[in-house]
């Protein structure tokens, strides 16, 4: 039982032109929304340091050589042009995070492939029917 | 007026040409081309054989 | 110039196939060694700089298994657009459309990600020569500008250029490992500067998701199939010594690096080989590690330019997007109107948006794209056995290669929520409202059974 071959509509002009926006109106929502709902985040974090001489942020001799050659000083203001690197050093990442989120996170991750892997297999049976003729 | 501020305008200038540049040949190249020529590539032609090179209606630039 | 030319007796147009294994080579290099020059070491900030040669072996081990197996699909999938040629013939429409789209974004947004640094580059030369109110812009515009030219102009030209850019920014990272005297402990002092796990193996995890930066782009040598001369030998060839070139490079790069400079400044570094080579004293290094920069930066945006007008234009020409992209220039038989459609996008990012999140968003595309890889070559053992179909290349092991892939994905999936939690988020909403469109409204519009193009025999199961 041959089925008679899928024929497309041709898309006008302007449907060409529509579906084109769509697109970038929808990668450019999903680019600037997070950061224009204040979502964004690195998780950064600053540190407290109590001390901010080289000895008390932990750097020895070598790491203090590099540091001021690469224009950075002790202490926490800016001396004789040179940044401190007190504030790099503060940086830190928090990596607190929750188990919901984290498990919500895989879910929808694992959903999407599932769904996608399914659908795919539907139209692919198709494909393959039309192209190879349905005669098993 | 500076060096660097020249140079940002001549970036600028370039950047337009270029741009304008590809415009013009695309819409010169969709007029003077069919439709169905220009969109006749298919995937998956290993062998070279059935494709051509179209005769060139323009002179070269 | 009035009179159409139409096509006669089946005339057709088809990309150019011009290119050797030297123009892979360079293809899949040129847009990732620019991972060397910068972000590879954001990796240290998130977990130390033994965190980060810890993830970047393994994000090494990655990519081994994501080239092996690419270069076996692909070296019978011969087709522009590479993974998503793959995807329609193995796995379906959906998961091609799908493909398609991670592919574009990944390469678009990496090459915006490479006009801002060099933009920002330039300033900073600028600044340096002592000129105030610099401006980043008029440089981002151009860098995109005469990138999409040259490649609107031919792919031979295009992909020399970048050999060329590619070939000098390796040769200076080489220089660069020999001028430090990796021997001795005169420059190089890892003994007092590496200074364990400040995250502890957390750290390890998360440093994942930088470490990708090493490598991310390889798998792009597979949009070149239309265009070498001989797919089945130059593809597996170029992939597999790309990938060689990658792990060494990245190797001497985190030796140099976490040799040479604090860990808290190295995470934070914009640009970790040019600081470095300051570090060596010598202004002959530092112009060589400077012109490395600009040049793998413009080596990555052009071949990234290439990439990705190559997924848009095959996509277009099943009509999976407006068929109009799927048009090649009867004169330079390029893929014009995918190059100047994508440039404007290119330039909303690269304008508006921080690079962070331009960067992320490559990073997650190309983290999709794998995942996919994994399952995709189980399911084409599992539908042409070997033997079936003629390979050029056969990865060996199979399928451990597939099942390592799947886990390291796993892991760096975890990485990037360690902080970027919302943007995986958005992006998959994103990925699943796309989906939804295709599925019910665009693939209307695409031939069924004529999209399948190999003249391959029917899979196995149907």
């Amino acid at each position: 039982m041959a089925k008679a071959p899928y024929r497309p509509p041709v898309q006008s002009q302007i449907g060409q032109i529509f579906d084109t926006l769509f697109l970038l109106a929808l990668v450019l929502a999903s680019l600037f929304a997070p950061l224009y709902l204040g979502l964004a985040g690195s998780g950064k974090t600053t540190v407290e340091l109590s001390d901010t001489s080289w000895a008390g942020m932990k750097q020895n001799a070598t790491m203090q050589a590099q540091w001021e050659k690469l224009g950075y000083t002790d202490g926490t203001e800016a001396k004789d042009g040179r940044q401190p690197a007190s504030k790099l050093i503060a940086t830190r990442f928090d990596y607190d995070f929750s188990f919901v989120e984290l498990a919500a996170s895989a879910l929808v991750v694992i959903a999407y492939f599932f769904i996608v892997f399914y659908w795919s297999k539907k139209e692919y049976r198709e494909v393959i029917d039309e192209r190879f003729g349905n005669s098993e | 007026m500076n060096t660097f501020a020249l140079l940002e305008y001549s970036a600028w200038g370039l950047s337009i040409l270029l741009g304008l540049w590809m415009l013009v040949d695309m819409f010169r190249t969709d007029r003077s081309y069919s439709e169905d020529l220009l969109t006749s590539s298919r995937e998956g032609e290993i062998e070279d054989a059935s494709a051509v090179d179209p005769p060139q209606k323009r002179g070269a630039r | 110039m009035t009179a159409e030319t139409s096509p006669a007796n089946g005339e057709r147009i088809s990309l150019l196939r011009v290119l050797g294994p030297g123009h892979v080579w360079a293809l899949g290099v040129g847009i990732v060694l620019v991972g060397e020059y910068m972000g590879w070491n954001f990796a240290v900030g998130k977990g130390g700089a033994i965190a980060a040669l810890i993830a970047c072996w393994f994000a090494g081990l990655l990519y081994t298994c994501v080239a092996m197996i690419d270069s076996e699909v692909t070296s019978t999938v011969a087709a522009a657009g590479g993974q998503y040629a793959q995807a329609k013939h193995i796995v379906g429409p959906l998961m091609a459309f799908n493909v398609g789209l991670y592919l574009v974004f990944a390469y678009t947004m990496l090459e915006a990600a490479n006009a801002i640094t060099l933009g920002h580059l330039v300033q900073t030369v600028g600044a340096m020569a002592g000129f105030e109110n610099t401006n980043d812009k008029p440089f981002i515009v151009l860098t995109i500008m005469f990138l999409a030219w040259l490649n609107y102009r031919g792919v031979y030209t295009t992909l020399t250029f970048s050999l060329v850019i590619t070939a000098f920014a390796f040769v200076s990272i080489c220089v660069l490992f020999f001028a430090v005297q990796p021997w001795s402990d005169v420059y190089i002092k890892h003994d007092q500067l590496l200074t364990g796990l400040p995250y502890g193996w957390l750290g390890v995890l998360a440093a994942l998701h930088f470490g990708m930066w090493f490598y991310l782009g390889i798998e792009g040598t597979t949009q070149a199939a239309e265009e070498v001369r001989s797919p089945a030998r130059a593809l597996p060839l170029g992939t597999m010594t790309g990938i060689i070139t990658l792990l060494i490079a990245a190797t001497m790069t985190w030796y140099i690096c976490s040799g040479l400079m604090p860990w808290e400044y190295l995470g934070q570094s914009v640009t970790p080989l040019f600081d470095a080579a300051r570090l060596t004293n010598s202004t002959l290094l530092m112009v060589l590690l400077f012109i490395g920069t600009i040049f793998s930066a413009l080596a990555s945006a052009n071949c990234c330019i290439n990439d990705a007008s190559r997924a848009w234009f095959s996509m277009g020409r099943d009509h999976y997007l407006p068929q109009v992209f799927g048009a090649v220039h009867p004169k330079y038989r390029t893929p014009y109107r995918s190059i100047v459609f994508l440039v404007p996008v290119a330039l909303v990012f690269a304008y508006f948006a921080p690079l962070d999140r331009v960067i992320t968003f490559s990073i997650l595309s190309g983290l999709l794209e794998y995942t996919f890889m994994a399952f995709s070559v189980i399911l084409f053992r599992r539908k042409w056995p070997l033997g079936t179909i003629k390979r050029g290349y056969v990865h060996p092991f199979h399928p451990l290669p597939a099942v390592m892939l799947l886990v390291l994905c796993a892991a760096t999936y975890f990485a990037v929520f360690l902080g970027y939690g919302t943007q995986l988020i958005a992006m998959m909403v994103f990925y699943i409202v796309a989906s939804l469109w295709f599925a019910l409204h665009r693939y209307k519009y695409v031939r069924r059974g004529e999209q399948f193009a190999m003249p391959w025999p029917k899979p196995v199961g149907y």
